[in-house]
């Protein structure tokens, strides 16, 4: 009989052990940021003590599984243990909505211990177990069976800047509907709630924009953690490929959504990448249109550039770069931000 | 009887069951992931269904991810996860056995 143990990375020796093990079975990558993340690992050894299977826990999510099927009672049997532990560890914390991360080849094995497919590309799917799923996010969503050209846009609006708002209307002019999705992560100097009613309210005069969360499903630590973490050009690939797949598999199909909107992105990195995936995933099922940025003066408007002159406290160009709700919230909030921002809240990443 | 909280029991391993029960709104709502779901998915929900019954459970939306368990292991398991479900794990109701 096999038994599980709690592995503690933080022993040289162990994470050597199933870094090892992990990298015979396929998988590679050690980058710190991925490994620190981690929660809870747990290995499954056989009766003379070998190590046959590991799987961590992060967050609400499953990932480093990997299980030998060597001398194994039955194929499988190693797997479901493991995933029962974990389902049952992250149960216990009380998350009972759980994702993973996996390779292509594993879908129908999380599949066969009740898991959902969310989305999948050559090199990696997504899946969930549990809810609210994907299911009651959609169901929860207004629809417009009617509109024949609907719209989809992404943005996290830390904050929501002349620039969102071009690109808004824009999509709004061009459109029977908007539906304009706010990334829910909590780690940007603008909190989520913030950011969420900055976007209604700059919004409010376009009757056929919809204001809605983006949850787990649209550039969250779940489907896109480089947003928020630094990480190299071929993770940030494989993840916006697979946040991009989620919107195209899911998001899309039950909307009715027709053409994803974006911004040009001359200034960060990580979002040009993203966008270049959107538009290798997407198309040509779904449209990708790519609006130039708006500037004022010389400048692009960028939300980016805003949070540095709120750090400056220098409010007076503010004006040319945000819609006046916007621009009322930081000049009765500047304090608050500006504490946000001393007591460490990095404001040069998205 | 409402539900207070989400819970699960059971495991995902060969002969076992796990169930997942969550407040609900409309009655009964199943989602059974089985290899014998034709041959015994009826049978299953109707274990489960005299378990919650038993507990004057009205709504419950339960997950059931189910390895070819047995009856009493279904009830088993069943029993479990209501008792956690109602927070009532320190005083379980030895009638419903």
């Amino acid at each position: 009989m096999d038994t599980i143990c709690d592995l503690y990375l933080s022993d040289k020796h162990t994470q050597q052990q199933w870094q090892s093990f992990l990298t015979d079975r396929g998988i590679t990558n050690f980058n710190p940021q991925e490994v620190t993340t981690i929660d809870q690992t747990i290995g499954l050894y056989n009766a003379e003590h070998q190590l046959v299977g590991t799987g961590s826990i992060a967050n609400n999510i499953i990932k480093f599984v990997a299980v030998c099927d060597q001398d194994a009672p039955t194929k499988g049997a190693r797997f479901n243990q493991l995933i029962s532990e974990l389902t049952n560890r992250l149960g216990a914390q009380g998350i009972f909505h759980q994702f993973v991360f996996t390779k292509p080849a594993y879908i129908p094995s999380f599949q066969y211990v009740g898991f959902q497919l969310l989305g999948s590309t050559e090199q990696g799917a997504i899946l969930e177990k549990g809810v609210p799923n994907i299911k009651d996010y959609l169901a929860a969503i207004p629809k417009f069976p009617a509109a024949k050209k609907v719209a989809g846009i992404v943005l996290n609006a830390n904050p929501f800047t002349n620039g969102h708002r071009y690109l808004v209307a824009e999509a709004a002019k061009q459109n029977d509907v908007v539906y304009v999705f706010v990334v829910n992560a909590d780690v940007s100097l603008f909190s989520t709630a913030e950011r969420f009613q900055l976007v209604r309210e700059g919004t409010r005069d376009l009757a056929n924009v919809v204001v809605v969360n983006g949850q787990d499903y649209l550039v969250s630590f779940v489907s896109f953690p480089a947003y928020f973490i630094k990480d190299n050009d071929a993770i940030i690939r494989y993840q916006t490929e697979l946040d991009a797949s989620i919107f195209k598999q899911q998001i899309t199909p039950v909307l009715g959504i027709t053409t994803r909107y974006l911004g040009s992105e001359p200034l960060s990195h990580t979002t040009a990448l993203y966008n270049a995936s959107l538009e290798r995933i997407l198309t040509p099922s779904v449209a990708v249109k790519i609006l130039p940025r708006l500037t004022a003066g010389a400048q692009v408007i960028s939300a980016s550039y805003v949070r540095q002159l709120i750090k400056a406290g220098t409010l007076a160009d503010l004006a040319a770069l945000v819609p006046p709700t916007t621009l009322a919230f930081i000049q009765n909030n500047l304090l608050t931000l500006q504490t946000r921002i001393s007591k460490g809240q990095n404001i040069n990443g998205n | 009887m409402e539900i207070k909280q989400t819970a699960m029991a059971g495991t995902l391993e060969s002969s076992d069951i796990q169930i997942i029960l969550r407040a609900g709104t409309n009655g009964y709502e199943f989602e059974l992931e089985s290899d014998v779901a034709k041959q015994f998915g009826d049978q299953i929900k109707a274990t489960i269904t005299n378990v919650l019954q038993a507990y004057a459970i009205e709504n419950a939306q339960i997950s059931v991810v189910d390895k070819g368990a047995l009856d009493l292991v279904i009830k088993a398991r069943a029993l479990t996860a209501v008792q956690r479900a109602l927070a009532i794990v320190d005083t379980p109701n030895w009638e419903v056995m």
